[in-house]
């Protein structure tokens, strides 16, 4: 793949982890532009076949920028984003998609230079082993 | 003089337009109640609207009061009046106060203006900007800043030359010479006084400079720099253009200070500077911010954790006082002041000077009413009769006091000030019958 | 079905079009479908661009809009109130942002940026095309209120709503209201005292029939949101029936055996177990310390309104919005922190100020005469990171840590002690003269006006010293006398001791250390573990969770004065919720596909807010959402074994064709 740059979705949560990615921009952290973001309002809700669905249409990576224990929502959010994450592995193995095209981090609000971080490192993971 | 005069009642007067009484105009018409809210300035927004960013959340302060500004504007219960003065209030009974306010001409007619700027385009009158602080000019016709609000052109009447090139370009023919200050005599229940504050002015300690050397700013005019509406776009030296390495803060300008009568603490130099400083870390990577301070007054919550970050980025805090500013040559300052850590006198040089600048009162509250009717505190205050139990009341029944007109304090303690004053004014309504 | 769409991409003065070819942007979206206007603007959120907008969809007829611009956190409501004002439904307002997630994100790359906003700016669209118009659920709001906490900013808070014309419940756990201020005497600026200021707001409370105050209360669970809280609230029996002849009870008190510890003094003083705080608080009728009573009985001997019958009762409430004004504890230092209770000459700030006012003449502890006193600034406030404190004796050390050293973490500022200390350090002197006080600090921060007792303290003499966070005072014991040693950063750094008969640690601020009904509301709290507000700066008083207000030193240290404002704020904020007598919330909530749901319960389980139940529907078990208890959070979609859920405005539909957009 001659791409400088992965292409991955990201699911953010609007109360949390969309006000890091919103910060990382304010701060100028750069991370790749091929990387875009869906807002949902919990990252507990997302279905795996949302996941399933963008790599259909080409996306390389999804990341989950989870609640973790901020969640607004109660503090079950953690194992339930947890649970979605590994139902949705099976469903990428039986499709024969690599399970680490998925990832998730729990992402605070404040968390930027984590959400950064992580960004960069699943991309150079996406960028070597589609190299391969 | 005004020969045009109108007529009309509300339930409360709102006097001043910044954050705190934009505040608590909302919170009264929220609650059903209709109000007058009136502004001397061209736009609403006070203070706030123009700087820079906020301390300590770092939020872009123009992106979070515009939201506010235009709940404000639009509100079906609030009636703006921008450019306009408070002539006199009376008294006559409880809930019965009548109001004399004069709108001076604005020159155009706000309601066709659609804020194209072509007007401003054709202006060949070039004069200093007031909302950019002097930094750059701006014309004789003219939209007051990008955010204003109400968006609208102007013509600075003092500077026009009545050359007629803006009419001849408004594709809405909104722009009349012919219009007449008018002055509105309304009725209404409760008056709140938010008239803010004024800056200091530093022209009065001499032995700084400002006015003199041209690399020595205020702390407001370095926060137009640092806005996203910024003159520059970068951080500039206003004496040759260069981009500055090595800047320096005076803290306490014009604040506990008994040599210019003003003794007590402006509230938030500390934090702005810290701010700025933060700000121009990350605008200048390579540049050299110090602080001189007496003491670093970051009391709010989460201020002390926003000044260890401060420090952590590398801004240099030097306990000590400014005697005397001089300038060099190629523009540089040095300044002359005691290590207070060393009890010695020392000198630094800077290329950049900024002077923050203290809270002073504004004198227009205490001309509102009759003689001494509302009672100033020593330092021209605004005077708060029951500073423990309910901190909004003056010493007239009926009037309450919001933000900054009481003292000096941050945006959140005004918006506070201002929660409570609309609270008494409701509850001072509601006891009518 | 074919929506005809709005769209405006921002250049938001440069913040976006010096990165983001804005233009490229809309030369890629115009011919989208459905798209029958594209236009770029300089401030999408000025007024005059919010009228254009209104123009554009009356004049077109326009199904559906969508702005570019910065974060929907700063302007998702602005717009869909402008697409409100055009008379089109605000939920066919999509945001996108393409400044935070776009032009600042990717300054470094411009031509990647633009990509990356035309995809963003196409999937707008695309979830635009889908969306729905919705209107608000409107749920029933109860007009009463509840206050928790009967300090002066819950008595404050609770008088204005009562003025406002709600009635009000005020809970308060303790058996008298007043708070902290109630065991304050002459307090800054005013020099008024804590007890007068308790008796004013008391007495205006009760005086009022909108009112009902519960003392000796406390929260012990709560159902429901916004509009419709139920609270359930212990009282505890002060176990006397009305007022007692004051002789007859002072008898009961002079017999009664058990001696404890008097909190309201801090521990200087012990009191009975039968007690009154007289005259300071009120309501003014003793109580019985259960926990501590042994039951002997005496009292009830000498005094006849003594009934040990009285049992503990619950009561339940029902209110639209509830007030937290739960209040501060005392920083209460570590043994052996600054000499504290390792010495007996050292003791807090709340404790002296209770020895100046229960002193006459002479100021006297434990029978020494007081004439010098060592303040020491910053006690359990401005801890540094590594700032460690040896517990002084073994018994004392806290099992988890493991260690005899301890480390601060209160890292803010309490911002009233500086003005407190200073001004009862000038009280002391004026009451019992000859005193002489020496000030140990970190910088004094006498902030605002409060600058004038700093000068007052000056110039009657008092000795002021000051170390960095990292090289705080010493305490320490020599030659049968307790010495407070310094490096002064004031003269050079110079080795300064000073030979003390007191010292005075002037403690800060802390949270309450039983918060528990915070966690009943799940209200959140910020790193220094104070209540937190929505947005510090503009909403200082709201919180995340609906209907649920804060004020006062539950949010954070705070003077009186500060206290009072952000109390009569809360009232404000908390009588807009409940005086129309009817809320509107959110209608993004979960829509069950009654075809599909086979009722398996997997979606009850997920649900935290107990919104969804079992019905029967045309003979077919079914799960069915409440709608006014669904909070839209979306946990029960992922474990519906038929995906018969979506969450509205989420859909699967929406979300699929969202990522379509983006790779298209």
């Amino acid at each position: 793949m001659n791409k400088k740059s992965a292409r991955i979705l990201v699911f953010s949560t609007e109360k949390i982890s969309d006000p890091a990615i919103d910060m990382a921009g304010l701060l100028k952290l750069h991370y790749p532009p091929t990387v875009y973001t869906i807002s949902v309002p919990c990252s507990s809700g997302i279905k795996p076949r949302w996941i399933l669905h963008a790599y259909e249409k080409g996306f390389d990576g999804v990341f989950i920028a989870a609640d973790g224990s901020d969640c607004t929502y109660g503090e079950s959010c953690t194992e339930k984003t947890g649970h979605v994450v590994g139902v949705t592995h099976q469903m990428m193995k039986d499709k024969n998609i690599d399970p680490a095209r998925l990832r998730m981090a729990a992402i605070c609000s404040v968390c930027s230079e984590s959400f950064v971080k992580q960004i960069r490192s699943f991309n150079q993971y996406l960028l070597e082993s589609t190299k391969s | 003089m005004a020969e045009n005069i109108e007529t009309a009642s509300y339930d409360a007067l709102v006097i001043g337009a910044g954050i705190a009484g934009g505040e608590a105009a909302l919170n009264l018409a929220n609650n059903g109640f209709k109000v007058l809210l009136v502004e001397k300035d061209l736009s609403i927004g006070g203070k706030m609207i123009l700087l820079s960013k906020v301390f300590p959340t770092l939020d872009c302060s123009a992106c979070i009061t515009t939201p506010k500004v235009s709940e404000i504007s639009r509100h079906p219960g609030i009636k703006i009046f921008t450019g306009t003065e408070v002539k006199k209030i009376q008294k006559k009974s409880e809930n019965n106060f009548e109001a004399i306010v004069v709108k001076a001409p604005r020159y155009v007619i706000e309601e066709d203006c659609t804020g194209c700027q072509l007007c401003e385009q054709a202006c060949p009158v070039v004069v200093r900007d007031q909302y950019q602080y002097n930094l750059v000019g701006r014309k004789a016709a003219f939209i007051p800043f990008s955010i204003a609000s109400p968006r609208v052109a102007a013509i600075d009447i003092e500077n026009c030359t009545l050359c007629g090139a803006c009419e001849k370009v408004c594709p809405t023919k909104c722009i009349d010479f012919t219009m007449e200050a008018v002055e509105h005599h309304v009725n209404i229940g409760t008056v709140i006084v938010a008239t803010g504050f004024r800056l200091f002015d530093p022209l009065k300690i001499p032995r700084y400079g400002y006015g003199l050397y041209k690399n020595v700013l205020t702390s407001m005019e370095m926060e137009r720099q640092l806005a996203p509406t910024r003159p520059f776009n970068t951080v500039l030296r206003p004496g040759d253009g260069k981009v500055p390495d090595k800047l320096a803060y005076v803290l306490c300008t014009g604040s506990r200070d008994a040599t210019v009568g003003n003794p007590i603490c402006s509230q938030i130099c500390c934090m702005y500077s810290i701010k700025q400083a933060q700000l121009l870390m990350g605008a200048l990577p390579m540049a050299d911010v110090t602080i001189y301070y007496l003491n670093i007054r970051s009391f709010g919550k989460g201020f002390e954790e926003f000044y260890e970050q401060a420090k952590g980025m590398g801004v240099n805090f030097v306990k000590g006082k400014i005697g005397k500013i001089t300038e060099k040559e190629n523009g540089n300052l040095i300044l002359r002041y005691e290590d207070i850590n060393e009890s010695v006198v020392k000198e630094s040089e800077h290329d950049m000077v900024i002077l923050s600048v203290g809270v002073m009162p504004n004198p227009d509250a205490g001309g509102f009413f009759g003689e001494g009717e509302l009672k100033l505190d020593p330092f021209s205050f605004v005077h708060q009769t029951d500073l423990l139990g309910s901190p909004p009341e003056t010493s007239i029944r009926g009037v309450f006091v919001a933000g900054t007109a009481s003292g000096p304090m941050d945006i959140p303690d005004s918006i506070l000030s201002a929660g409570a004053a609309s609270s008494e004014a409701i509850s001072y309504l509601n006891r009518k019958q | 079905m074919n929506k005809k769409l709005g769209v405006y991409i921002c250049h938001c003065g440069g913040n976006i079009s010096d990165y983001v070819d804005v233009e490229k942007v809309r030369e890629a979206v115009r011919d989208e479908e459905g798209v029958c206007l594209a236009k770029t603007t300089m401030f999408a959120c000025s007024d005059a661009s919010q009228k254009e907008m209104i123009e554009d969809i009356r004049q077109n007829n326009l199904d559906g809009m969508v702005v570019a611009s910065c974060s929907p956190k700063l302007h998702l409501v602005t717009f869909r109130a402008v697409s409100e004002r055009a008379e089109l439904n605000k939920y066919n307002y999509v945001h996108a942002n393409i400044r935070e997630q776009v032009s600042w994100a990717h300054s470094d790359d411009k031509a990647g940026a633009t990509e990356k906003a035309i995809g963003i700016v196409k999937s707008a669209i695309a979830k635009v095309r889908l969306a729905e118009a919705l209107n608000p659920i409107k749920i029933h709001s109860e007009k009463a209120v509840a206050v928790i906490g009967g300090g002066v900013a819950g008595l404050r808070a609770a008088i204005e709503l009562s003025n406002m014309g709600s009635p009000v419940t005020l809970i308060e756990r303790e058996h008298f209201v007043g708070g902290r201020v109630s065991q304050w005497d002459v307090m800054f600026t005013t020099n008024q005292t804590g007890k007068e200021l308790v008796t004013r707001l008391y007495n205006d409370l009760i005086s009022r029939d909108n009112v009902t105050l519960l003392t000796g209360a406390e929260v012990i669970s709560n159902t429901g949101s916004i509009g419709d809280f139920t609270l359930k609230v212990k009282i505890t029996p002060r176990y006397i029936r009305a007022r007692c002849d004051e002789g007859y009870l002072q008898k009961a008190i002079d017999v009664c055996p058990v001696v404890v510890p008097d909190e309201f003094n801090f521990n200087i003083t012990n009191r009975k177990a039968i007690y009154h705080n007289f005259p300071s608080e009120y309501p003014q009728y003793p109580v019985i310390d259960i926990k501590n009573c042994t039951r002997c009985g005496e009292c009830e001997k000498v005094c006849g309104i003594i009934d040990f019958s009285q049992k503990e009762e619950i009561v339940e409430i029902r209110v639209g919005s509830v007030l937290m004004a739960t209040g501060f504890d005392p920083y209460t230092p570590y043994p052996g922190e600054f000499g504290y209770h390792q010495f007996e000459e050292v003791i807090t700030l709340p404790q002296f100020k209770r020895l100046t006012e229960l002193n006459y003449k002479k100021l006297i502890y434990k029978g020494k005469e007081i004439k010098n006193i060592a303040y020491i600034y910053c006690v359990g406030s401005r801890q540094i990171e590594g700032e460690v404190h040896t517990v002084a004796s073994a018994d004392d050390l806290s099992k988890d840590t493991g260690s005899n050293q301890i480390e601060g973490e209160n890292r803010y500022c309490s911002r009233y002690c500086c003005t407190s200390v200073i001004h009862t350090s000038i009280d002391a002197k004026r009451k019992f003269g000859n005193i002489s006080n020496f000030h140990f600090t970190r910088g004094i921060r006498t902030y605002g006006k409060q600058e004038l007792l700093y000068a007052e303290s000056l110039r009657l003499g008092d000795i002021y010293l000051q170390s960095y966070e990292n090289d705080p005072p010493l305490v320490y014991r020599e030659n049968g006398r307790t010495h407070v040693k310094i490096n002064d950063i004031l003269t050079g750094r110079r080795e300064i001791s000073v030979t003390a008969d007191l010292v005075v640690l002037v403690t800060g601020m802390v949270p309450r250390a039983d918060n528990s009904v915070a966690t009943l509301f799940k209200l959140p709290k910020g790193r220094d573990n104070f209540f937190n507000e929505i947005h510090m700066k503009l909403r200082p008083v709201e919180t995340v969770i609906d209907g649920i207000t804060i004020c006062g030193a539950c949010q954070g240290p705070k003077n009186i004065t500060e206290s009072m404002n952000s109390a009569l704020s809360a009232a404000t904020k908390t009588f807009s919720y409940v005086s129309k007598g009817e809320i509107e919330l959110e209608p993004i909530i979960a829509e069950v596909d009654k075809e599909l749901c086979k009722w398996c319960g997997e979606c009850q389980k997920a649900c935290p807010f107990d919104a969804v139940k079992m019905e029967t529907s045309e003979g077919k078990e079914i799960a069915v959402i409440n709608n006014s208890v669904c909070k839209g959070c979306g946990m029960c979609l992922p474990v519906c074994p038929v995906n018969a859920i979506d969450l509205i405005a989420f859909s699967d539909n929406e979300i699929e064709s969202m990522i379509n957009a983006l790779v298209s």
